[in-house]
């Protein structure tokens, strides 16, 4: 099946007016017909159901979280992106948009991404005028630092908690249209499945939380906006609850997955430390702005940091790439910290370690300016390691962080199944083989605010939706399975706890299809996958009862689709026999350790069809056309 | 090292809870306290009892979800911090620990240490937000903040929606909840639009809810895992009252 | 409901009369305080003094609205803790202040109830209970001042009351002040020494009448 992009024709820079002025509308009266099913809450999703509800359309929102303002937006520390040159520095659209497409390792799609873009201005304008407190000037004007893969100042920020203050301001806007009975809220509902009526996405089966209840939910477009699978990997920077089920099951139900390998994996995370550990905590890499990162210059070196003086010391970021320094894009930075673990020169007890170094920006700029800035994330580092970096460096680790993969979607961010849009992280879209920071929170208020409202308009103006019965096969047969599982799950009485196998899946996939990857480690992976999940449905333990909050019952669910997701990573991870972005094939390099693309054979997003548990998926390829930029080796040097 | 916790369990809402000891051994002290509780929750499940219900989600200390009264302390002994931040080296070796969920009318329990926080988005559905659809932003740069009042907003607006400053307020009061989100609007100029309704209905739809009256003991800020300051309650009752007074509508 | 009763009604509007109401006692205190020093002056001051106020055509508007200030304190005071104690049902096993409490903010009810017993007994002994009069024919209070301390009972009790009385304003002058909406980062440590400040003054300055009546003019 060829994918069919539908990107607008025309010049890049004109495509997104041409599709706003071409795009059917929907009559304002004929909104407040259609129902729309919003999954999920973090930016994307709150942002997506608080802009169709003031247009005028249905909306019901569901999150499993208790409210719909702890989605794992929340988190993201550093800032957002704008084009908007308030520094006076040479930002423009056009930069921003070469700048992503090119961190993204030129694996993603020239229409998008420029689109992304031309809107990233308006998201800050919408915040602001929600009350966001972004960080000022003096004069009272924006201010804005630089962060990440970027040489200029573009990024906003609200101290180190700017996804929680974007959140909130989305949030606000959607509990607002709650108060206007726009949107009715289904928060601790958990989507079980996707209902598909005659090939159109028309509903969604979901779990309450608290009751068990197995309930439907149809209307006329269903919006997934569920976040990334990074919690694959058991320890990564995510939220617990985060999870691939939402995706993975509308994948199973005909939406294809594009390009699950490409995961990123950030270079400034609090390390590894014990073997209860539940998740690995990302500090900022803002940090990167003033920390200058090094390891010692000999392997096996075990003086502590005082210790060492300047000549022994190896800034192997700054050696190595001199232009960008300690700003080199996230996979390169975490690739780099872990080669020179591999080469022995880490430091820390586990040796998984390299040095964040503040003393010098504190001899230049004094250790109160240092706290006003990163303050939070310093106590953050205390509170974990119990040490003070204002007196000696941090050690940092990457850490798996965020999936650029997801469910493939056309420019209207529709997936290949009509009706079935995809949000955020959760579709595979803007960030080609590698995201640069303070792009997450762009993109996702991009999809929910500024483009989903245009593009659905145009889908339901144009399709003919009859309303679907809950006596319909389709619904039946959706709720049924869905109903299924859960008993199946329940019955599950073996002698590990679903934690465990969540563990075991994750270190595999960390260690063979993590920074980097190999053909035998990919393979072994491949076959060990499907032996975990066997040994998943014939002995982990499940306890309790369906008619209750039960949280071991909610985490198996969401690691028995970790389990069959994981095969389709690594499946993907496989075939691209190539290194581009955060995909590091060891057979794929250039002498000097670099990742080397094949363009020739690769410049395509892979998009994979389920065939069944177990079972190859079926891979269709998009291929990728650049017009404007000239796909180049990346290079920071 | 090793530790007794007394844990609050209740199977529903209905159920009449109690508390139950249970051994913690073996715990590091680098584990925070959220790990801790996964290794009796392992034993538990392992054993084929009911796991002790907790929420939790981010553990960085910013979605707000987890929360419970560690020996009488909301989030535990730590200024600053919230408990899935909590790390067991702030504890001692044979410490007996008492986990009790959060205690408020307006915060009914639901099972074990997970209660319902509702309430908390109510107030928000109430008004608390800037009434600004989509695209009708004016540009960013063209309203001028003051840098000294977008950081205390910014004070303000840190707060997580944990409920930690009801359950450890005497009286069950939500002021500092409601007084940061009424504070960190009426510091910015886009809020000054709402800035009297909002004062108004929100403490409406706090009174509603149940929660209790504020005493000013400063309980709340003391356990506030952001540490969100009472000053912004004293601004909250400014607001209430100048816009009792002075706010056009009847 | 007129606005102005919603606004009165709703907690916020509760203890922001509580709170003006206790502002208003402060002020009070502080007349009722100067005025008592005037027993160090004399019998004759003392009794002139005291003469003065109750012979003035004021005196009934004046006392009325004292009672009227006492009874809005005590009723809104007794309604907040009715609503916050309802507010959670279930009271926790074990609870333990993470800093921000103090002795006298977790006691004002219990301080609030005893310091009402006192005024009760108080108003009895020196409003309704002196008959005698002295040589000019003025309410002989300064004889009953002295002859009521020369009990080591009485004395105890009216110290502790005092002390309570200033236990109480310690933290209620800067709570009222909260309620009613003062807080600013410039002035508030101000305020709050000002509030223990009270307290302290209170305290030592309404016990001192009573140690010196006993010790000094008691002839114990």
């Amino acid at each position: 099946m060829a994918l069919d992009a539908k990107i607008p024709e025309g010049p890049l820079d004109k495509k997104w007016d041409r599709y706003r002025f071409e795009v059917k509308l929907v009559n304002p009266a004929n909104k407040r017909k259609f129902d729309i099913l919003v999954v999920g809450t973090g930016l994307a999703g709150a942002s997506a159901a608080a802009s169709l509800a003031e247009l005028g359309y249905k909306v019901k929102a569901f999150c499993l979280q208790d409210s719909p303002r702890r989605a794992h937006s929340i988190a993201a520390q550093g800032g957002i992106n704008a084009a908007k040159n308030y520094a006076n520095d040479g930002d423009s659209v056009h930069r921003l948009f070469y700048d992503t497409i090119k961190g993204g390792d030129f694996r993603a799609r020239e229409g998008n991404v420029h689109r992304l873009a031309e809107v990233s201005g308006n998201i800050i304008d919408q915040c602001v005028a929600q009350g966001v407190p972004f960080a000022r000037e003096y004069g009272g004007l924006l201010q804005t630092r630089s962060f990440g893969g970027a040489q200029l100042s573009r990024t906003f920020y609200a101290r180190g908690q700017t996804g929680q203050q974007l959140l909130l301001g989305a949030y606000g806007a959607l509990m607002r249209q709650v108060a206007n009975g726009q949107v009715e809220l289904y928060p601790r509902h958990e989507m079980l499945d996707l209902v598909v009526v005659e090939g159109v996405a028309r509903g969604i089966i979901t779990r309450n939380l608290l009751d068990g209840e197995v309930e439907v939910h149809t209307g006329h477009a269903v919006v997934l906006a569920t976040g990334g699978y990074t919690n694959v990997f058991y320890l990564s920077t995510n939220a617990a609850s985060c999870n691939v089920t939402a995706t993975w099951r509308a994948c199973r139900r005909g939406a294809f997955f594009a390009n699950p390998c490409y995961t990123q994996i950030h270079p400034t995370c609090i390390p590894v430390h014990g073997e209860h550990q539940s998740k690995l905590t990302l500090m900022s890499e803002s940090l990167r702005n003033d920390g200058r990162v090094w390891v010692p210059k000999t392997p096996g070196d075990k003086r502590p940091a005082e210790a060492l003086p300047e000549e022994d010391r190896d800034y192997f970021l700054e050696r190595k790439y001199p232009s960008f320094g300690n700003l080199v894009p996230r996979d390169v930075a975490s690739r780099n910290a872990k080669q020179v673990c591999d080469e022995g020169k880490g430091v820390g007890e586990t040796g998984r370690a390299v040095y964040l170094d503040f003393a010098d920006a504190i001899k230049r700029d004094g250790e109160d300016a240092i706290r006003e800035q990163y303050g939070n994330l310093f106590d953050m580092y205390e509170r974990i390691t119990g040490e003070n970096a204002y007196k000696m460096p941090m050690r940092i680790y990457p850490a798996p962080h965020y999936a650029m993969g997801g469910l493939w979607v056309d420019y209207n961010l529709m997936s290949n199944l009509p009706g079935l849009f995809v949000l955020g992280e959760a579709n595979f879209s803007d960030h080609g083989a590698n995201r640069l920071g303070a792009s997450a929170l762009m993109q996702g208020l991009a999809d929910g605010y500024f483009i989903l409202p245009y593009t659905i308009g145009g889908y339901l103006v144009g399709a003919s939706l009859p309303a679907v019965s809950p006596d319909h096969d389709a619904v039946k047969e959706a709720k049924a399975a869905a109903s299924e599982r859960v008993h199946q799950l329940l019955a599950l009485q073996g002698k590990r706890t679903v934690d465990e196998f969540h563990r075991e899946l994750g270190l595999l996939l960390w260690n063979r299809c993590g920074m980097s990857r190999n053909e035998a480690g990919l393979q072994e992976a491949k076959e060990k996958i499907p032996q975990i999940r066997e040994e998943f449905w014939q002995n982990a333990t499940v306890l309790g009862s369906d008619g209750e909050l039960n949280q071991v019952l909610e985490r198996a669910g969401r690691v028995a689709d970790f389990l069959e997701f994981g095969e389709l990573l690594v499946e993907d991870a496989l075939h691209r026999h190539e290194s581009c972005g955060s995909h590091f094939r060891e057979e794929s390099q250039t002498p000097e350790n670099e990742a080397l693309r094949d363009d020739e054979n690769f410049a395509y997003v892979a998009a994979w069809e389920y065939q069944g548990v177990g079972q190859s998926s079926r891979l269709h390829k998009e291929s990728l056309q650049f017009e404007d930029v000239k796909p180049a080796t990346r290079s920071y040097k | 090292m090793n530790l007794t916790l007394k844990i609050w369990r209740q199977k529903s809402p209905k159920d009449k809870g109690r508390l139950v000891t249970y051994m913690a051994k073996g715990i590091s002290p680098d584990m925070s306290f959220l790990e801790m509780l996964d290794t009796i929750n392992r034993d538990l499940i392992l054993k084929g009892d009911d796991p002790v219900a907790f929420e939790h989600d981010c553990r960085e200390g910013i979605c707000g979800s987890c929360g419970f009264m560690v020996s009488g302390q909301a989030h535990g002994p730590l200024k600053g911090t919230t408990v899935c931040q909590l790390h067991m080296r702030h504890f001692t070796d044979g410490d007996t620990l008492v986990l009790e969920p959060w205690r408020a009318k307006a915060f009914p329990i639901i099972k074990d240490l997970v209660v319902d926080r509702s309430a908390l988005d109510r107030i928000i559905i109430a008004g608390g937000f800037v009434s600004v659809d989509t695209g009708s932003a004016p540009e960013a740069n063209a309203l001028l903040t003051p840098k000294d009042n977008a950081e205390i907003a910014m004070d303000a607006a840190a707060c997580i929606g944990c409920g930690a400053c009801v359950a450890s307020c005497k009286n069950a009061s939500a002021m500092l909840f409601v007084g940061a989100k009424v504070s960190q609007l009426a510091l910015l100029p886009q809020g000054q639009p709402e800035r009297e309704r909002r004062a108004l209905s929100l403490v409406t739809s706090m009174d509603d809810a149940g929660f209790g009256n504020c005493t000013n003991e400063s309980e709340c800020e003391a356990a506030c895992p952001k540490e969100i300051s009472v000053r912004n309650i004293a601004r909250l009752n400014r607001e209430f009252l100048r816009a009792s007074f002075s706010h056009p509508a009847k | 409901m007129s606005w102005f009763t919603k606004a009165l009604k709703s907690s916020v509007g509760k203890k922001f009369v509580l709170g003006l109401t206790g502002l208003a006692l402060v002020g009070f205190l502080i007349e009722h305080l100067v005025g008592n020093l005037l027993l160090y002056k004399g019998a004759d001051s003392f009794n002139g003094y005291a003469h003065m106020l109750e012979s003035s055509e004021l005196i009934l508007p004046a006392e009325l609205g004292l009672l009227a200030l006492f009874l809005v304190h005590i009723v809104l005071a007794i309604t907040v803790t009715v609503g916050n104690k309802s507010a959670r049902p279930e009271v926790y096993s074990m609870y333990a202040s993470k800093g921000g409490r103090t002795l006298a903010s977790k006691t004002m009810i219990y301080t609030g109830i005893l310091i009402f017993v006192f005024l009760v007994l108080h108003l009895v002994h020196f409003r309704f209970g002196v008959q005698s009069l002295d040589a000019e024919g003025r309410r002989n209070l300064y004889a009953a001042v002295l002859a009521l301390f020369r009990s080591p009972v009485y004395v105890a009790w009216y110290v502790l009351a005092v002390c309570l009385v200033g236990l109480h304003v310690s933290h209620g002058f800067q709570s009222a002040l909260r309620s009613i909406g003062v807080n600013h980062p410039k002035y508030a440590p101000a305020l709050e020494a000002l509030s223990l400040l009270f307290g302290f003054l209170f305290a030592i300055g309404f016990s001192s009448f009573a140690l010196w009546a006993h010790f000094f003019k008691g002839g114990s």
